[in-house]
Formats: structure tokens, sequence, C-alpha cells
């Protein structure tokens, strides 16, 4: 090895050493609250709230999530498992029939000819930009026979612009030459979409999962309008239910917290890979 | 292709009238009838603490158990989203007994969700009711709600450290404190603490909500101001004497805790605390003797305190209005309203019950409390004599209450009185404006 | 039957002809969502926005014309409510996608464990606004046990003492800036970090052989290459800034925050329904928000279009 390479070896070596440094730092600062809310979980009451003292990990243990379960388990108080039943149901529920109903429409946006269908993608895309807290109301008003009920929070987040949108960004991008001979082949656009499309679609798929049960799991919003009865609440309402009572047990209250980030964790790690890449490569072509 | 796009606008348009129409079909009232006495009754309440749970509980079973003709099935409902739920219930989907919060009575007789209850239940219930409980429970005249208990709220005092810090304070309703003596009061207060803080307000219950309205309300009524006059509330809400003791409520503010642990203080952080009689219980377990009741503050016009709580009414559509009336004239029995009343701390409102009540009779711990309910007036006719008055008894009340609670809050963050109070005052104008007066 | 291709022909003037079926029907479930989940209900909101209309009320509703739009543009509360919009998306359309831009070059690098740090950055992303709330609150407590205030406390030697940050006036908006970017940062980097990788390495070689300094290698090289990424997250960015409601209402509620200083339009929405059971006054603000939501995107629509063909 010559000097000069040696030199640059060292100054590189600098550099990422200085890199770890302000990561560190950075990562420290930025996690701090998602750190307190762990430890704090497993933490007393009053060691919580007591100033800088909340980061020690220090008379820890499942006290509170044994108290989450044992004060949330009544018909009047609703159960536990029964809010983490309801947000993963409807969840699920908008994730999946979502997926389908959303890249079935931009398929036929994107490949499919028939009459309308660029004057129904120009309505399409013309809705991507009304925010669902634009029609929150008025949707109030319309589905109010249906509160208190799982249908209710799910039904309005079935259909998604934006989601039609992604998917037509990448329908659109995919090489026509294999749907081609798919349909010299024999096979009809619907057989075309599910045996070749789909399959070949899956970074999407991920994406637009990962960001519909992202929203679907933190929605607070509409079920504040729509539910009342515990039976049918989910638990980020739940949340500030629980953390409405009084006395207010903040220890258990973290630990509802803690719990209700956990399937969301589950859900991104395991989808996450395709992630970045898909959700990059749909904002830079939009 | 002009047409088309029409046709399109015409689906979306007609889509849209439909679910309209659809909404609009759900109202509409409903009338009670007597039914033949037997079967379920369905009986919905709030669900308060555990030890008022119990009792409540307790009484539906023995209710249950003490005759065979009819079931009580009991669903409870948690105490912040009750009253939602009531309003977000179609009147035919209300069960045939239910707990209401007493101001919400009047908004629910006008929506038509509460029935008469003076054929159901028995004379005998109605004349043993306290004054100020028939009164909470009338709406234009005739009878809709009767409760197991009433409400009492003052001040609760640390009597040790009002000593140590040579604070002197009133023994009877007579002598309250004026705001400015609470304000030095305070002052010494905080300065004797380790905390800095001398007074809880329970600001963690958020004062935004029902509790803001139901204990700062009446030093708008001491002041010589009120929430509404003559469904009027521009000049009243918003009127010199409100804002005036809005703004001494505002120079307390230094010395509250905010008390996120509700533990200020049973913890000795502060010498004083804005009290209602359900705090008594635990307070009285961690001071013992120390434990003072005071009246609240006078701003004027002599202390003026709240009164009025859950009380039980009957929905409009209930078809089985003689075994409602039943069960509720068990539930007001002596019995039943020593036990919820001991379970809660609160004073009965039963006249048999209060008269041997150990806790609001004379020489009682709560005596000053039972003296102040017995000097009650409605919120449009105070004198002054009266000390608790009742929220106001308007269809209109829900409006008053949220505006007057969110203007507390901004002033309690430090927001400008007469503003905060002119933007409620103008909110509730509309309001009833918009509702011909809520008539 | 006996001659179909013209029974095809001559319908397709007048009608879909068959070929048209698997498209539209595959179409169909989405478009009908969409009409009647996000159309419908905008044409009901405009609908009401005249009304005086309550829920569950056995009264129908009545004609009130402009009325709910008068009081509204004269009511010193909803400016305000829109004025601290305003000031949200003022400080958190830049400040937010310069961390974003800033996390995501850090973590653009080829070290040994980055995908550790992306991780760590992006989690907070997944937190639902309500959990962030309760977080915060206890974070910015005003009790001096709160951990701001004790941090402060002790980076200042006592000096400074227990702030109300929520409930001050001043440091209110601040503070649901303040978690609202912590919040939501990470998603702007990842978009940002994708844009960065689709930058060719060679222009940055390029730019090295040049003897470019790190500054003018972000300027001429990062900048231009990431323009379509940048405008997108600017976008989404101040749609989302104008959106903000779950932490503002939960803080409002139950946190102490200051209502006047963190109040915003949706706020004012809801509490309409909630406090007033006033459904005409919420129609209006509701419509009066998507025409702010529509304004900007046309704004930011033809100020894209003009750069583009400067």
């Amino acid at each position: 090895m010559t000097t000069a390479q040696m030199q640059r070896k060292r100054t590189r070596r600098l550099r990422s050493a200085r890199s770890y440094v302000v990561l560190t730092l950075l990562a420290l600062v930025y996690v701090a609250p998602a750190y307190y809310l762990v430890v704090g979980s497993f933490k007393p009451a009053a060691d919580v709230l007591s100033g800088m003292r909340g980061f020690l990990p220090e008379h820890l243990s499942f006290d509170n999530y044994r108290s989450v379960f044992d004060s949330l388990a009544s018909d009047s108080t609703g159960y536990f498992w029964q809010f983490m039943t309801n947000s993963i149901l409807i969840s699920l529920a908008v994730v999946v029939v979502g997926l389908v109903v959303n890249s079935m429409a931009a398929y036929s946006f994107a490949r499919l000819t028939w009459r309308g269908r660029d004057k129904s993608f120009l309505i399409v895309v013309a809705l991507v930009i009304v925010p669902f807290e634009a029609v929150a109301i008025p949707l109030l008003f319309m589905l109010n026979g249906m509160r208190n009920s799982l249908l209710v929070q799910a039904l309005p987040f079935f259909a998604n612009a934006f989601s039609i949108y992604l998917f037509y960004t990448f329908f659109l991008g995919l090489s026509k030459d294999i749907e081609e001979a798919a349909t010299l082949d024999g096979l009809g656009p619907f057989g075309t979409f599910v045996r070749i499309a789909v399959p070949s679609a899956k970074p999407v798929f991920a994406t637009v999962a990962i960001l519909t049960f992202m929203t679907t799991w933190g929605q607070y919003l509409w079920p504040s309008l729509v539910i009342s009865n515990p039976t049918y609440r989910p638990l980020p309402l739940e949340l500030s239910v629980f953390s409405g009572q009084m006395p207010v047990d903040w220890g258990e209250v973290l630990a509802f917290g803690a719990l209700l980030i956990l399937p969301v964790l589950i859900f991104f790690v395991s989808f996450q890979r395709f992630f970045v890449q898909s959700l990059a490569s749909s904002a830079v072509k939009g | 292709m002009n047409h088309r796009k029409k046709a399109g606008a015409s689906v979306v348009a007609v889509t849209a009238a439909a679910m309209l129409l659809a909404s609009c079909s759900s109202g509409g009232g409903g009338t009670s009838s007597a039914g033949d006495g037997t079967g379920d009754v369905e009986v919905w309440a709030h669900q308060g603490k555990d030890s008022e749970v119990a009792a409540l509980q307790d009484a539906v079973a023995n209710f249950n158990a003490s005759q065979s003709d009819i079931t009580v099935n009991l669903t409870l409902v948690p105490e912040a989203d009750y009253t939602t739920t009531i309003q977000s219930t179609s009147a035919s989907d209300l069960p045939d007994v239910l707990e209401l919060d007493g101001p919400t009575l009047a908004n629910f007789v006008y929506d038509a969700k509460v029935a008469p209850i003076g054929d159901y239940v028995s004379q005998a219930t109605i004349d043993n009711a306290s004054a100020g409980n028939v009164n909470q429970g009338t709406v234009d005249g005739t009878l809709y709600a009767l409760a197991q208990f009433n409400s009492g709220l003052g001040l609760c005092a640390n009597g040790a450290l009002l000593d140590d810090a040579g604070v002197t304070y009133p023994d009877s309703i007579d002598s309250a404190w004026t705001a400015d003596e609470f304000r030095s009061a305070l002052q010494t207060l905080a300065a004797a603490n380790d905390s800095g803080y001398a007074l809880d307000i329970k600001e963690n219950y958020g004062l935004g909500g029902e509790w803001g309205t139901y204990a700062f309300s009446p030093l708008l009524q001491s002041a010589g101001g009120n929430l509404i006059a003559d469904n009027e509330a521009s000049g009243v809400i918003d009127g010199p004497e409100s804002v005036s003791a809005m703004e001494a409520f505002q120079s307390w503010l230094p010395y509250v805790d905010p008390n996120e642990d509700d533990a200020a203080f049973v913890d000795g952080r502060v010498a004083i605390s804005w009290c209602g009689h359900w705090m008594y219980p635990g307070y009285s377990e961690a001071l013992g003797d120390d434990l003072v009741i005071l009246p609240l503050p006078d701003m004027g016009t002599g202390t003026k305190s709240g009164a009025g709580s859950w009380t039980w009414g009957m929905g409009s559509t209930t078809g089985q209005g003689t075994a409602a009336g039943a069960f509720l004239d068990y539930l007001l029995n002596d019995q039943n309203v020593a036990a919820m009343t001991a379970a809660n701390g609160a004073p009965p409102a039963t006249k048999s019950v209060l008269a041997s009540d150990a806790l609001y009779s004379a020489g009682g711990p709560l005596e000053l409390w039972g003296k102040q309910l017995e000097a009650s007036c409605n919120a449009d006719a105070i004198t002054s004599d009266c000390v608790t008055v009742l929220r106001p008894l308007t269809a209109g009340y829900p409006v008053i209450t949220s505006e007057f609670a969110s203007a507390l809050s901004a002033i309690a963050t430090g927001g400008d009185v007469q503003s905060a109070l002119t933007g409620a005052a103008t909110a509730i104008d509309q309001s009833f404006a918009d509702n011909n007066d809520y008539q | 039957m006996s001659n179909p291709t013209v029974v095809r022909t001559r319908r397709r003037a007048f009608r879909w002809s068959r070929r048209d079926l698997p498209g539209a029907t595959m179409a169909a479930p989405g478009i009908i969502g969409l009409l009647a989940f996000v159309a419908a209900p905008f044409l009901v909101a405009v609908v009401l926005s005249f009304y005086n209309a309550q829920l569950n009320s056995p009264r129908s509703p009545n004609f009130i014309g402009i009325t709910q739009y008068s009081r509204l543009f004269s009511d010193p509360q909803f400016w305000r409510a829109f004025g601290n919009n305003l000031t949200f998306a003022a400080v958190v359309i830049p400040v937010q996608t310069a961390i974003a831009l800033g996390l995501a070059m850090l973590i653009n690098r080829r070290l040994r464990g980055i995908s550790i740090f992306r991780a760590l950055f992006f989690l907070p992303v997944i937190f639902p606004m309500a959990l962030v709330a309760v977080i915060w609150r206890l974070i910015l407590s005003r009790s001096e046990d709160g951990l701001l205030n004790s941090l402060v406390h002790f980076v200042t030697f006592g000096q400074v003492g227990a702030q109300d940050w929520l409930g001050n006036s001043a440091t209110a908006m601040p503070s649901i800036i303040l978690l609202s970017i912590w919040q939501g940062v990470g998603f702007q980097m990842i978009i940002l970090l994708a844009g960065l990788q689709e930058i060719p390495q060679e222009r940055y070689e390029a730019a090295q052989l040049d003897r470019a300094s790190r500054w003018q290698q972000f300027r001429y090289v990062t900048l231009p290459g990431l323009r379509n990424t940048l405008i997108f997250v600017v976008l989404l960015t101040s749609i989302l800034a104008f959106r903000v409601y779950d932490q503002v209402y939960i803080l409002i509620t139950s946190g102490g925050a200051n209502k006047a200083a963190t109040q915003t339009v949706l706020y004012q929405a809801t509490t309409s329904v909630f406090d007033q059971n006033n459904l005409g006054r919420a129609s209006a603000i509701t419509v009066v928000f998507f025409a702010i939501v529509l304004a900007i995107t046309v704004v930011q629509r033809r100020v894209v279009r003009q750069e583009s063909e400067a």
C-alpha cells in the first residue's frame, strides 16, 4: 500500500468516525421521546413524571401492562383485547380491500381502454388533493345511521385516490411486452392483471399497504366523530379516553401507548424492505 | 360530450341527496307507555368511581332478587362519553331508564329523548325528594327526573399548612374570603410551601369540560354576573361583573399546581383545593383532622356555589313505564340512597336520608355544604341569600357550558378575559337565535 | 344475431360495448367509492353550509342562506385559527423539509449499521398522533418535574424556572410545531433519501474532478438532482400542514394547551359539532378549508410550472 492510499484510507476512516458521532448524537436526541415512552411504560406512575429521572431504567416491572389489561376488562370500560381486535380488523380490512379496489382501478386506467376512462381518471387525480378532513363532517351527517360499528370506520377509506395514483404510475412504467404475450395466450384483461401485473407490482403493493396501515391504524378524527360505544372503539381513541379518566396513571398510559405501536411496528418491519424504493420511484416520477 | 359530464355530476348529486334524506329521517319523538309492569327493564348509567358502580350494581341485584316480575339489565357507559352517547342515540334506541347529568336534562326534553316520570314513580318518592332535586328534574312544570344525590362544592383546605403560614380562614358562609383576601392568602401560602404553589383547581380534569362550568361559573354569579339572562348572553357572561370575576380568577393562576398526578393536595404541595364532594373521602383519609371545609371566595355579592348532579329519567319511547317506575322507586328508597351517598360522599337528595346524614347534617364535617344546599336557587332567580345556584335550566345549556368552559380554559392559559368571554357570548347568542331560543 | 359485428358497431355509437366492460368493471369499485365518500360528502357540505342543521335532532334543517359564512368571516376566533394554520405552515414547510434533507444526506452513506439509523429516524412516523400528543404533553409538562423543564433547569444551572410550554401563548405553537416535526420528518426523509439515491454517482465524481467544494457539490449537483423530489415533498408537507388536527385537539382538550394560540381551522370545525352540535357552521368551515387547500395546490403548481419554463 502506498502512503497516499493509506492517507486516503485514514481520512475516510476519520470521516466515517465523525459521521458516526454526529449520527449517534442526533439519534439519541431523536429517539429520546420514544425511549421515554418505553422505559416509562415499565415504571411506577410517580417515577414517570420526575424530571430527568424519568429516563433512568429503575423500578422496572410489568405492573403497568398488567393494570392496563385489568382495568380494561369489563363491558362498561370495554376490553383491551377488544380495542386491539377492532383496530386490527379495521386496518386489515382497509388494507386488503383497498389494495384490491385501488390496484384494479389503477390497472384499468393504465392499461385498459374503455369509454369514459380518461374523464374518470381526471376525477381521480382531482380527488387526490381532497384531504379526508375536508369531508369528515358531512360524512358524519351521511353515515350517522351507521355510527357505532366497525364498518363505518372502514367503509370511507377503501377507495383511495392517492393509492390509485401510486399504482397507476407503477403500472404505466411496466413493460407491455409480457402482458401482450399473455393476451395472445388467451388471458383476458382480468387474468392478465392477476397473473402478470400483480406479481410484478409487489413493491407498490407493499408501499400502499404500509401507508394505508399506518394512516388507518392512527385514525383519530373519524372514530372520535362516529364512535361512542366502547365495543367498537379503536385503540387510538381509547388512548385518549383512557388517558382522560381520573385519576390518570401515567405509567399505565405509557404502557397502553407502547402496546398501541407494537402491531404497526410489526407490520412495518415485515414490509419495509419494499418500502423505500417504491415510494421513492413514484415520488420522483410524480 | 357535455351531456355526459352532466350525467356524472347528477349521479353524485342524487347520491348526495339520497344520503341527506336517509340521515334526516332517523329523528322523531316518541311516547312512553305504562306496559304491564313485568318483564325486562333496560338501564343505562354512567360509570363513576368503583365504589359508586358497586353501589349501583348492588341495588340492581337486590331489586332483581326482591321480586320476580321485573328484571333490570344494567349497562355502564364511561363518564367521559356518557352525555355524547345519549345525544347520539336516537330516541327509539334509548333504554327504559337512564341516568342523566342534571343540567343536560332540558336539552334531552327538547330533543324528545326523555319521558315525564310523574305517572310512573310513586307520589311518596316525589314527596321525599329535596326541593333542589325536584327543581333540577322539572322542565316547564313537568317532572322528568329525580336524583339519588346532590353535589357539594367549596374549598378543601389543609388546616395545618394554613396555620403554619399564619393564614386565617373563614368558618362560615357569611365570612367567606373576598377575592383580594383569597389572593393574598394564596400568595402567603405559596411562599411558605416548597412547591411554590398554593392552590389546586383540578386542572387535570380539564377546565374545558363540565368541571369548568360547574366549579367556576359560581364565581360569575357571586360577582353579580351570570352565564345567561332572559336567553341573552351578551352583556351578561361578558358583562363587567363577569369579567372582573374571571380577571380575579386569572390572578390566582401563578399559585396553581398543574396537578398532573391528581395528588397536589394530598401530598401537601398545595394548601387549598377547589373541592367537589367526591374528593372528600380521599382527602379526609389523607389529612384526617387537618382537613377543613370552606366556602368559595366571595366575589362581591356573597359566596355562590354549584349544585346538581346525576339524576334518573326514562327514555321517551319506553314501553315499560310502570316497571321502570318501580325500579326508580326502589333506587330512590332510603337504603339505596344511603348506600350511594356513602359510596361517593355526596349530599343525599332525599329528605329522609339527608336528615340523618352523618356528613352533611348539623355537627357533621360537611355541615357547611349542607347549609349551602339549603339556600338553593335557580340561575334565573339568584337572590342575595341564595348560595348554591343550579346551572341554567334551558335546552340551550350544552352550548352555554361548552362556550363558557372553553373561554375559561383560554383564560386559564393567559388569554384576554374580555375577548374570551365576548367570544362565548356571541356564540351562545347565535345558537339561541338559530334555534328560536330553544323554546 | 346473424350479424354480430353490425350489432356491436351500432351499439357502440349509443352505449358501451362489451369491450368496455372489463375496464369499467375493474375501475368501478374505486370510482364508486370515491364518488360516494369523497365527492358526495363534499357536495353535502356545500348544501349543509347554508342550513341550520343539527345531528340527532327531531327538527329538520332550515335554510339560513350565507349566515354561516358571514358569521365565520366576522369571527375573530376563526381568523385566529386560520392565522395559526398559516404560522404552522410557514414554519413547518421550510424547517421540516430542511431537516428531512439534512437527515437524508446524513444517512445516505455507505456506513456499517446505517440502516439502524435510518430505522431510528423513521420510527416516530409509525406513532399515531394521539400517542405523540400524550408523550409530548408529559415532556412539555409545566410542572417542575416535566422532562423539558428539568432539562432546562439542569442546563441553565437552575437560572430558568419551570415554563408552561403548552399553556404560554408564546411557546404553545412552537411546541406543537416541534412535536409535529418530530413525528413527521422521517417520512419526508425517506422520500428524499430515495431521491438522493437516484442521482448518478458520476455527477459527484465529475464535480470532484473540477475541485468543487462540498457546498458547491450540494448546490450544483444535489439540489438540481433532487428537484422533482423536493417539489413533491414541499407539496405534501404544505397540505399536511393545513390538515393539522389530532395533536391540537388532544392537547387543547386534555393537555392544557393554549387554545387561542394553537387552535386550527379543523379544530374549529369539529368543536362546532362537539360543543354546539352546529353542523351548518362545521360544514361552512369544511368548505373554506377545502378552498384553502385547493388554492395552495393551484398556486404551487403554477409556481412550479413557471420555474420549469424559466
